[in-house]
């Protein structure tokens, strides 16, 4: 009779199997423990995590690590992934043609136009030109309506406002005659005077009309159909906004410039392809689809995607502590994304949303130092340790345990680092592949999209489900039901969008963003990247390459504990035919402990 | 810095002296903020109408702004002698801005300006209100939290001014609204508190003065001349 101990360490967690091997050779389950990863997967770092998953399994089944008589640990799949993510379009405004941002109170309602005049020199005015004022921070608000509302008396049309301060309503409020007014321009001084201008303001939970339209530019401008060409990207940047201010100068412009990202050059086994990376993603992973197995994967040189793909490869060499001329990308994975940036010669600090390509990419070293982990662990422990079996076999083998399942099977173990993909078939032989893209992408993706440079938060709001704080006695949860307490909350949840990490676990988020575009963004992200890698890796490991030739596909891993991400990747399935579902190792377990439990099970 | 009696009963006099000359001051201060037109011409003297005693309103779009008892009438300017009529009025623009409205109401049973803001925010049909003391301390309430909780707190007044001000109108509304704004930044100064702490006392002592116990709140009309 020995006791022994399944080990494996995760990119994120280290779990541990132990079980009791009887003399019949009948296995009786101990107890299971689950630690953090210490250091980079595979590399002697994890060695406190590992003793520390131990001596937590043991004191579950209240033994003493003495007991163990051998530990068996997993032969790691070699696979390091890292993520990047390239800008590939950028908005510049010339001549300060244009001032498309999106004060949160603009003041006033409808559309103005007329020439650009500083307020101070409005009692000057004679003509009878139409006039857009230009309110300095200097002017008061009171000071700025009643020099409108005395110049509207003399007869002079004043047409609209553009003010610096955030005074617009205060504004809008005082005049006599009303008219639509901008504010927050925060470079007013930079506003040119004595121009043609348009200003326009809709109403509340309303998008203007007439500026975000060519069409309605050249109304207001009398434009030529030559000249109107050229503003419809003028037009497209104020589409969905609440105000916005065109002004006509000789030479103003904004162009949407797409950046030289550079092209990926994609080396299969019998052949080579060349990318642009501003093609987007659908056109790089067809590509991809079509050359795989990749050789290796190269970023032009010189160019900003050959920047990003070395430093993935430095990463990795660092991490591995390999030459970096070996270290080969086995698989990368494309995602379009927009990433707000702040415009270039906008004047009021307006921000634009531009297309970025994220880019997964996953390498693969050579065996992993398993030996060098396997001799320390022995000497400290003082315990046999030995290297067994394969991790996406051991997955399988753990795998099968979940009640209800059958051969042929596929797991999908989806972690942080990589998507991974395992099929044992009727007379038990397996395959597997491993995918670039998983967890950490799906943050990576969340971070930029809702702007918020901080990937503890974004990781976060990945994990839990979100809820308002609509007084504090009561939040509403993102399905629409509500959670009452009796007890006030804390103030700083007053009105915030919350992230539910449990029972009474709350985390504010302090970004303006509303709970249904972070949880659409959330959603988003995990589709593209958990439900396509599904995809992608079950059509690899598929024998016929038909994905509907896999019956059972049981998901693993971290992610697979993900309150959402199940159900997306089983109703995607679903279309297949394919039964999938969270796996339930030895009927208790869930989805957790799979390779640990397969470790003892193929002693 | 050695603190001595002497040196207390200097500051104590100048304050009182600067007290007594407040009238007179308002004029030398405008130049400092940012935009000396206006102040000739508006935003010179607070003028409250008392309306009466106040109670709870319906109306989700205002704003209490509940003002300590000396407030306007025995004290005049902030601790950095910011005429009260121009915190007032920047506080009032803020909430304007958010298109809400602002009610302003006396407290006279406390000079706590966490008691003050409470009051007014269990009066305030939005359950928000802004408290606020004569020297310039400042604070948004919400009317289920504990009264010395808040939604936000200004405490050290010398580093208030007439931006901070129009911020925490704004923030209060958007909070009246259902917002989440992020809070009102805040400048931080560790000699604020040894510099002023004197002067602080007295004003507060000051305000003390007035505090009527068990005295009704009213509500107020401002106007700014």
């Amino acid at each position: 009779m020995t006791i022994i101990a399944g080990v494996d360490i995760g990119n994120s967690t280290t779990e541990v199997c132990l079980a009791e091997i009887k003399k019949n050779s009948e296995i009786v389950y101990l107890s299971s423990s689950i630690y953090k990863t210490t250091g980079i997967k595979g590399t002697l770092d994890n060695i406190p995590g590992i003793i520390q998953a131990i001596e937590a399994a043991s004191n579950n089944a209240q033994i003493s690590i003495k007991d163990i008589g051998l530990i068996r640990l997993n032969e790691a799949a070699p696979v390091i992934g890292d993520v990047a993510m390239e800008t590939i379009t950028e908005t510049i405004i010339t001549e300060s043609s244009m001032i498309g941002h999106n004060p949160a109170t603009p003041g006033g309602l409808g559309l103005g136009k007329g020439v650009t005049t500083h307020i101070t020199g409005l009692p000057e005015l004679e003509s009878l030109e139409s006039v857009i004022c230009v309110v300095p921070h200097t002017v008061d608000y009171e000071e700025a309506a009643n020099l409108i509302n005395r110049a509207t008396e003399k007869g002079i049309d004043i047409q609209g406002a553009i003010v610096k301060k955030d005074d617009a309503v205060l504004i809008g409020n005082r005049l006599k005659k009303k008219i639509p007014i901008i504010d927050e321009v925060a470079y007013i001084d930079q506003v040119p005077l004595g121009m043609l201008a348009a200003v326009e303001v809709a109403e509340s939970g309303q998008t203007i009309k007439a500026l975000s339209n060519p069409y309605g530019i050249a109304t207001v401008f009398a434009l030529k159909p030559e000249e109107t060409k050229k503003i419809v990207p003028i037009s497209r940047a104020l589409i969905g906004n609440r105000s916005a201010v065109v002004i006509r100068t000789p030479q103003g412009d904004v162009k949407e410039r797409t950046i030289p990202a550079g092209s990926l050059i994609i080396e299969g086994l019998r052949q080579k392809e060349t990318v642009d990376i501003e093609e987007g993603s659908e056109v790089i992973m067809s590509i991809v689809k079509k050359i795989t197995p990749l050789n290796d994967v190269h970023g032009e040189s010189g160019s900003n995607v050959g920047g990003m793909i070395e430093k993935v490869r430095n990463v990795m060499s660092n991490l591995t502590n390999q030459p970096r001329g070996q270290m080969k990308i086995q698989d990368i994975l494309a995602v379009d994304t927009i990433v707000p940036q702040k415009v270039t010669g906008g004047l009021a600090g307006e921000f634009s949303l531009e297309n970025a390509v994220g880019l997964a990419a996953m390498v693969k070293t050579n065996r992993l130092p398993m030996e060098q982990i396997a001799e320390k662990l022995a000497k400290e422990l003082g315990i046999e340790t030995v290297i067994a079996g394969v991790e996406a076999n051991m997955a399988l083998l753990g795998a099968l345990t979940t009640p209800g399942t059958a051969k042929p099977l596929a797991i999908l173990d989806l972690g942080g680092g990589s998507s991974d993909a395992a099929i044992i078939t009727n007379n038990n032989k397996t395959s597997s592949v491993h995918l670039a893209g998983a967890g950490d992408m799906v943050t990576m993706l969340i971070n930029t999209e809702l702007g918020l440079e901080n990937l503890h938060l974004a990781e976060e709001i990945k994990k839990y489900p979100l809820g308002k704080v609509e007084s504090l006695f009561h939040v509403r949860l993102e399905d629409g039901t509500v959670k009452f307490f009796d007890k006030s909350l804390p103030p700083q949840f007053f009105a915030r969008t919350v992230i539910i990490k449990g029972q009474d676990d709350m985390v504010p988020i302090q970004a303006k963003h509303s709970l249904e575009k972070i949880r659409a963004v959330r959603r988003e992200a995990k589709h593209k990247v958990f439900v396509i890698n599904a995809v992608r890796a079950l059509e690899q490991i598929s024998l016929t390459g038909n994905i509907r030739y896999i019956q059972y596909v049981v998901l693993v891993g971290g992610s697979a504990l993900d309150f959402e991400i199940p159900e997306m990747i089983s109703n995607a399935l679903a279309g297949y035919g394919i039964v999938c579902g969270q796996g339930n190792v030895r009927g208790m377990e869930g989805p957790r402990n799979a390779v640990a439990t397969g470790l003892v099970l193929s002693i | 810095m050695q603190m001595n009696e002497q040196l207390i009963r200097e500051v104590v006099l100048q304050v009182i002296a600067g007290m007594k000359n407040s009238a007179e001051n308002i004029n030398e201060n405008k130049t400092a903020l940012g935009y000396p037109s206006l102040l000739k011409r508006e935003g010179k003297e607070l003028i409250f109408n008392e309306i009466g005693p106040t109670t709870r309103s319906n109306k989700t779009d205002e704003v209490v702004i509940a003002l300590a008892p000396a407030f306007g009438k025995y004290q005049t300017k902030t601790i950095t002698n910011i005429p009260h009529a121009q915190v007032l009025r920047e506080i009032i623009a803020g909430i304007e801005e958010e298109g809400l409205r602002a009610r302003v109401i006396k407290v006279f049973k406390t000079s706590d300006v966490a008691f003050i803001a409470y009051e007014g925010a269990k009066l305030s049909g939005s359950g928000i209100a802004i408290g606020i003391q004569s020297k310039g301390t400042t604070v948004i309430h919400q009317k289920d939290l504990a009264p010395l909780s808040n939604l936000e707190l200004f405490p050290q007044a010398p580093l208030l001014d007439l931006e901070t001000f129009r911020a925490i109108g704004k923030n209060a509304a958007q909070y009246a609204k259902g917002d989440s704004p992020n809070p009102v930044p805040v400048k931080n100064d560790q000699m604020a508190r040894p510099k002023y702490q004197a002067k602080a006392a007295v004003l507060h002592i000051q305000e003390t003065k007035h505090v009527v116990p068990r005295g009704k709140t009213i509500e107020l009309a401002v106007e700014f001349k």
